[in-house]
């Protein structure tokens, strides 16, 4: 539901011939119950999975060979015609890789596991230990058909909020509290040499990152709703929130507006880079870092500082609570609520219903959500990359390579957080430099964290399972709401017009069946909270 | 392509005259000659015609466990849900501005071109002249959207910088509503331009050289000659051209809009195709997308027959 980080649109050239559908047939591929097929979402970075010691000890506790099938790109294409051939491998793993809305439509595809979690002592202790994933990981039918994971060490948001520290010092200038003095701040690193390389005109005041066609995601100005004290979850999504308990869709909301008119206010004065609307998202990471130790951007939003600038650049920027919307106001600010998605990663893991091997299968499923095991297949090799201090106390080593930042290294050795994880709470574990960093960036964050309340002001998408007939209504009304909202999203930051076009563009949101998108958002969370 | 050139060359009348030989008897006079189309129409059944039973998944809902044919009778269920959507005015503006254009452009373009490589004397300049202007065709998709990316830039782009020193600040190409269609058509025009205009130039290089001296004979000048000699000489290929493009007329080609999509221009960059990927291929919705691809389709099925039909009143060519 959440809109995952947008992904170039030139990864995903295709022939959409639906036609080809017709071709396919339903048969199972039946292969030996020696071999266990598993296919396996991983990043293009990710290393062979042959080379990782992890997946031998899995064949091992399995006893069987295990013939991974690995998918780094174009998935969203190869799962919709693979699961409508009905042709699907021993076991699917990805978070998230099969939706809560493939099951509705492929659910005899899978297993149900909820009558085989005595094969499962791992995820039966998950769940106890957990009982939010088990009402998560359960229909209203009682059936289970994917295992979610726990990662807990990461921090309660993704997005994090950076300004050039030593733009400010250089030009003798405050740290912003609000967005005019913000926008003052920004005036001055356009017209000044903030960068201080005798070039006046190189220095870019804000920029975020590439806001797709299809909703809001992390690193966007989407966060800035947060000073009217508006809550948002995982970037903002297709703009639904949740507010004292009650659904609303910030992008008919006044304070959106709002929002989208400071923005506009930066833009015709030239504080936001040229680009913002048509760069992909390396074009924006690459102009993050700058050259040399010359940087270019003043203001904007990342993961964290290495990851946004660079670790050549890291220093010099500073990360910084919410900014007000004006000075001295009493509505109290709010945040992105990113901790379920990241914390509580749904549908981690999917069993064909017609499995080679059953036994082996549930080996595997059981053995990902081990203690060890979760560590390995989140960071990386125990031994290598994961060192084993006791029986409960581990570190995570910094990359062996000095010049790759702990992110990229862990994306690197191991599928990490698509993987099935369960980090159990009572063991210590040091973390990574890039998690560290996180947390610590988080900390400005946290008081306007704190005045979001998780069970009012957090919808709880990922612990919904809705129906078929649902998810497909939503998913109709949001394409058409999308078709109209991102556009003029980018429209009036770039040309102004939103207070003359906004009465009519509610209208016109209003029409494309929001109310009932609404409606049926409020249905399913009052029912969760009725379980709650 | 040449076999239905010549086919149409032939006046219709005598056409009709021909085919009163029975089935059986032309397949046991002409069996060599059925034998050699027998692959294509083996080709053509097989994946044409037989994928074609999965069309009842448009008025059918679709339910996968009950198999691709299976699931419960809906009507015209999805059509209309397409007809009453928000998005269908918009949708099919969109598909035709951006096929039409592409149409009427694309299709004049070669014939220009093709007209003036034939008026350029000397083989080897001939020669290098065609290779220049057809080889972009082979260059893919990808490339091409990221080449006219950089280009466009607004901050970096080549023709952006163009554009700055005669005074034209701020322009962004890849983001205006305004310059969607016409970046798409011309950038398509460059690519398939050259290639397009090969078969003009092979019915051009046809034409008895004896016409030409006539005609200078009689006094004509360069553009006389190419009024009265090549171009009624390559009429009948533009025909048939024409006709054949007509039965694609809503088929824009989805990756490169759906490359060339971002936020600023997708007012007028969503088309029908890239709507059925969107809605299909992505929220898994195969009847509804089958349903709107169905009523594409015969759209283009329409747009084809009218085609022939006025060419076969206007002009006496028509494929049929």
């Amino acid at each position: 539901m959440a809109t995952p980080p947008a992904m170039s649109r030139r990864a995903f050239v295709v022939a959409a011939g639906l036609t080809a559908l017709a071709g396919c047939s339903g048969k199972n591929s039946s292969s030996d119950p020696n071999t266990l097929r598993i296919l396996v979402n991983k990043h293009a970075l990710t290393k062979p999975m042959n080379t990782m010691e992890w997946t031998k000890q899995l064949e091992k506790i399995a006893g069987v060979k295990i013939q991974w099938q690995e998918i780094s790109a174009d998935w969203d294409q190869k799962k919709s015609t693979m699961l409508a051939a009905g042709d699907v491998p021993d076991l699917i793993v990805g978070t998230n890789a099969i939706t809560n809305a493939d099951m509705g439509t492929y659910r005899t595809l899978f297993e149900n596991l909820a009558d085989d979690l005595d094969a499962l002592p791992n995820v039966k202790a998950l769940f106890a230990a957990k009982p939010e994933l088990k009402s998560m990981a359960t229909l209203t039918t009682g059936e289970v058909y994917a295992v979610p994971g726990y990662k807990r060490f990461w921090p309660k948001t993704v997005t994090h909020q950076y300004i050039n520290k030593q733009w400010l010092d250089n030009l003798g200038l405050e740290m912003p509290t609000t967005w005019d003095e913000l926008y003052t701040v920004l005036v001055a690193f356009k017209e000044q040499d903030a960068n201080g390389n005798g070039d006046k005109n190189d220095e870019i005041p804000m920029d975020w990152s590439p806001v797709g066609t299809g909703g809001f995601g992390y690193f966007q100005p989407s966060v800035l709703l947060g000073s009217l004290g508006l809550p948002i979850a995982g970037g903002g999504g297709q703009g639904y929130f949740l507010e004292d308990g009650k659904v609303g869709n910030f992008l008919v909301d006044e304070r959106y507006k709002r929002v989208v008119q400071f923005l506009h206010r930066c833009h015709a004065a030239g504080l936001i880079s040229k680009n913002v609307m048509t760069q992909d998202y390396s074009a924006y990471q690459a102009v993050g870092r700058g050259s040399g130790d010359v940087a270019k951007v003043g203001f904007s939003w990342g993961w964290t500082a290495s990851d946004r600038f660079g670790a050549q650049l890291a220093d010099q920027y500073v990360a910084m609570p919410p900014l007000l919307a004006e000075a001295g106001q009493t509505t109290p600010v709010a945040w992105t609520y990113d901790s379920n998605n990241e914390n509580f990663p749904s549908n981690q893991i999917v069993m064909s219903a017609k499995a080679s091997n059953k036994q082996a299968a549930l080996k595997v499923i059981n053995a990902f959500y081990d203690k060890e095991m979760s560590l390995q297949v989140l960071f990386g090799d125990l031994g290598r990359y994961v060192k084993k201090i006791s029986d409960n106390e581990y570190e995570v080593l910094p990359p062996a390579d000095p010049k790759t930042d702990p992110s990229t290294w862990k994306w690197t050795v191991t599928i990490a957080d698509n993987g099935p994880t369960w980090i159990r709470d009572d063991i210590e574990l040091k973390l990574p430099a890039d998690l560290d960093e996180a947390v610590e960036q988080t900390k400005p964050l946290e008081k306007a964290l704190a005045n979001m309340d998780p069970a009012k002001d957090v919808y709880p998408f990922q612990f919904i399972q809705m129906t078929p007939e649902d998810t497909n209504q939503l998913a109709l009304n949001n394409t058409t709401i999308s078709n109209s909202t991102m556009p003029k999203f980018a429209e009036w930051i770039t040309k102004g017009g939103i207070e003359d076009q906004w009465d009519k563009y509610v209208q016109q949101i209003q029409n494309a069946g929001l109310q009932k998108n609404i409606d049926i958002y409020q249905r399913y969370y009052d029912e969760y909270m009725k379980t709650r | 392509m040449t076999e239905t050139l010549v086919a149409a060359r032939k006046p219709v009348a005598v056409a009709q005259r021909r085919s009163r030989l029975g089935l059986g008897r032309h397949v046991s006079r002409y069996w060599q000659l059925w034998l050699m189309v027998l692959p294509a129409v083996g080709f053509i059944g097989l994946f044409m015609y037989v994928p074609m039973y999965g069309i009842q998944l448009a008025f059918r809902e679709f339910d996968f466990t009950a198999g691709l044919t299976g699931g419960q009778w809906a009507g015209l269920k999805y059509f209309q849900q397409f007809f009453d959507s928000p998005m269908f005015w918009t949708l099919l503006r969109n598909t035709f501005v951006i096929s039409i254009t592409t149409l009427v452009v694309g299709f004049v373009a070669p014939i220009v071109l093709a007209l003036m490589i034939n008026q350029i004397a000397g083989g080897r300049r001939k020669r290098l002249m065609q290779t220049a202007t057809y080889l972009p065709h082979f260059i893919s998709i990808v490339v091409i959207v990221g080449m006219l990316q950089a280009f466009l830039n607004p901050s970096t782009g080549l023709l952006t910088q163009v554009a700055a020193v005669f005074g034209l600040d701020g322009v962004n190409l890849l983001g205006d509503t305004s310059a969607f269609v016409p970046v798409y058509v011309i950038s398509d025009v460059w690519q398939h331009c050259g290639w397009n205009s090969i078969i003009y130039l092979a019915a051009l290089s046809r034409v008895d050289p004896q016409l030409y001296e006539a005609a200078k004979v009689d006094g004509a000048n360069r553009l006389q000659l190419i009024r009265h000699v090549d171009v009624p000489s390559i009429v009948p290929t533009m025909v048939v051209l024409l006709i054949l493009t007509m039965g694609g007329v809503l088929n824009t080609g989805f990756e490169k809009v759906w490359l060339m999509q971002n936020t600023l221009n997708l007012p007028v960059s969503e088309v029908i195709a890239t709507y059925v990927y969107k809605i299909g291929i992505l929220s898994t919705q195969f009847s509804y997308a089958t349903a709107i691809g169905l009523f594409n389709t015969v759209i283009n099925f329409v747009f084809l027959i009218a085609a022939n039909a006025i060419a076969r009143r206007v002009s006496n060519w028509s494929l049929w």
